[in-house]
């Protein structure tokens, strides 16, 4: 768990720079995996009218089999929840009360303000990003945000899912559990439950498709496929573009300050 | 050169072999009906310039439950052939089968007493008849020509058709004619529901989803409501264990002609007896009785579901803002991509990022 990865590797003459640990790659894929299956088993029962919907429901074991699937997707997704939540956690323990301990500065106070010094909890710099992108985007500027370790697009993404988890797994174990549920709590919870369940997912598969997508496939640097998901590194190229101040940064605690390349915005050879 | 018959006789000998080569493949057909009905082509346009076929093709006829009855049991007006404009067929009126449990004469008139009762009656609690007498249904809006599903059950197993074993136990003594047949069909054909559940609901949906028909009668779009619902969704997925329209809307150990409105106390889906409806042994028997809270048909309007209607609007008004707000930003970044270096407001154009690697190096990262 607590292996140390190389801040910087070379392949290729490429340099690349670290970003996710194997357990967080793998993280990943648990997530990725059931929520993909979720979305095969569980989108053919919200749109049945469609075509398409019958096929796929029968190719994921139709009515008898598909909801099995989806239900152990499901348990899978809140148990890894849990487990990251618990994960987080301890790295917050390790890695920030141990070290406000050792200041001898640990009172609650300063423990729940080291909660916002988290690498992924937002800031006010990702405020400063999100309406320089605006200014960037509008052509009110001609240098794009330079990003920390974790953009706000990134923290965005990972927020996501903490949203969505808790307001799509209890209703999703509501209408599991509805007939055991019955008898503690009115039957309306589980059209509340419902509307849970099938809306958010909705919304959850079409911002996947449409926004996580474009992040690492659709865009034009990305596609087909980004690798850091696979390799835990980014190369230099990607890293200049969307974490720049990182990038300095851990150019320099490397030793390798006269190599910074420059953020080469405005020139003609410029690249997002 | 050859004596030809006399074109009378050569007429009447066509008759005659037509006759003798169509003996009747069912037993019912006293009369040789099929001689004429079985061309494809029988047909006529009536007087309200309505397209009618009255081909009758044999096959479907011997599968289906009628198929022992004679023509004339149904049609009684018709006594000889070629025949005039028969009447429309009286389904309560005695025909010639022997029901075997009473001896008596079959008739549907039971059924029709009991569809009177429900609330597809005509008539009123009083007697009075109902407004919009033409939108109550008769048999004929609901059936058509059933067919027989037998099915087999061996081992555990349940295989559609007429099992070879089960009836071979029948032959042993009902050896003559069909009856062993007949009656296994009979009884197994009802051990299962004689339609999909989406051919229950397209017959429903046949008024109930009417606009006019509803509007008329004051009546939500159950259909589209029972659609949106996991019942519904399994049906459209051709689920055939899914409960439809009657599941829930028949009176316990009644059939399918007792549907009664909610308001009336012995309904299934009277407030007092819908939680033993949804709890039937084959259903959600384990549910507590809060489960009748559940809102099945469900229009999403804002004063009878208020609930409802706000979760959706807040859920919708959501996925808007996130959607919109993002698919807006790829869309000007991609177009940004075009031109990476324009601007309005050129700033100058500095080099700087020595300058800059020294700020972060002092850490003076909010300076930039």
């Amino acid at each position: 768990m607590s292996k140390k990865y190389e801040p910087i590797i070379y392949k290729d003459g490429v340099r690349y720079f670290h970003r996710f640990s194997a357990h967080q790659r793998v993280q990943h894929v648990v997530l990725f995996t059931s929520v993909i299956t979720l979305a095969l088993t569980g989108f053919p029962l919200r749109h049945a009218e469609e075509a398409w919907a019958k096929p796929l429901y029968n190719f994921m074991g139709g009515p008898d089999v598909a909801p099995l699937i989806h239900r152990g997707a499901g348990t899978i997704l809140l148990g890894l929840f849990v487990y990251h939540t618990i994960y987080w956690i301890s790295i917050f323990y390790k890695k920030h009360l141990l070290k406000l301990k050792q200041e001898n500065r640990l009172t609650l106070k300063n423990a729940l303000l080291e909660i916002l010094n988290l690498e992924m909890m937002p800031n006010k710099k990702d405020l400063v990003d999100i309406i320089h992108l605006w200014k960037y985007l509008l052509y009110f500027t001609n240098r794009p945000p330079r990003h920390e370790r974790m953009s706000w697009r990134e923290k965005f993404d990972y927020f996501a899912p903490y949203w969505g988890i808790p307001i799509l797994g209890p209703a999703g174990v509501a209408l599991w559990w509805r007939d055991e549920l019955t008898h503690y709590v009115p039957g309306i919870v589980l059209n509340a439950a419902y509307i849970m369940h099938t809306d958010e997912a909705l919304l959850a598969v079409l911002f996947l498709f449409f926004v996580h997508w474009y992040n690492v496939h659709y865009a034009p640097e990305k596609f087909p496929a980004a690798t850091v998901w696979l390799t835990g590194y980014l190369n230099e190229h990607d890293m200049i573009h969307e974490h720049y101040n990182e990038y300095i940064r851990v150019m320099i605690e490397n030793g390798l300050e006269n190599e910074i390349k420059p953020q080469n915005f405005g020139g003609k050879e410029y690249e997002w | 050169m050859k004596k030809s018959l006399p074109i009378h006789f050569r007429y009447h000998l066509l008759i005659i072999i037509s006759v003798l080569f169509s003996t009747p493949t069912y037993s019912g057909d006293e009369l040789n009906c099929v001689l004429c009905h079985k061309h494809r082509g029988l047909s006529r346009i009536d007087e309200n310039g309505e397209f009618r076929l009255f081909y009758i093709n044999q096959e479907l006829f011997e599968s289906g439950p009628h198929r022992r009855n004679k023509c004339k049991d149904c049609h009684a007006d018709i006594n000889r052939i070629p025949h005039k404009k028969a009447k429309k067929v009286d389904c309560t009126q005695e025909c010639h089968i022997v029901e075997p449990s009473g001896q008596k004469k079959f008739s549907h008139k039971s059924v029709a007493n009991t569809l009177a009762s429900s609330v597809h009656g005509k008539l009123d609690k009083d007697g009075a008849p109902k407004e919009h007498q033409a939108d109550f249904p008769g048999c004929k809006n609901c059936h058509d020509q059933p067919l027989y599903r037998p099915f087999s059950a061996f081992k555990g197993k349940k295989v559609p058709g007429v099992s070879k074993r089960a009836i071979g136990r029948c032959k042993s003594c009902h050896k003559n004619g069909d009856f062993a047949e007949d009656f296994y069909d009979h009884v197994t054909t009802r051990l299962h529901k004689t339609r999909f559940p989406k051919e229950t609901i397209e017959v429903c949906a046949k008024c109930h989803q009417n606009k006019e028909f509803r509007e008329r009668h004051k009546l939500d779009d159950v259909i589209t409501s029972y659609k949106e619902t996991f019942h519904g969704k399994l049906m459209l997925l051709g689920s055939e264990k899914t409960p439809d329209c009657l599941d829930c809307h028949i009176v316990a150990g009644e059939n399918s002609h007792l549907i009664e409105s909610k308001n009336t106390l012995t309904s299934s889906v009277n407030k007092n007896n819908l939680a033993n409806t949804c709890r039937a042994s084959e259903c959600h028997k384990s549910a507590g009785a809060m489960l009748t809270g559940f809102q099945t048909h469900v229009t999403y309007d804002r004063e009878k579901y208020p609930l409802q209607f706000y979760m959706l609007v807040f859920f919708k008004a959501l996925m808007a803002v996130v959607l919109y707000f993002f698919l807006t930003l790829i869309f000007l970044e991609l177009l940004r991509r075009l031109f990476p270096s324009f601007t309005f407001f050129k700033e100058k154009q500095r080099d700087d990022y020595h300058e800059y690697v020294k700020l972060i190096k002092d850490k003076d990262l909010d300076n930039q």
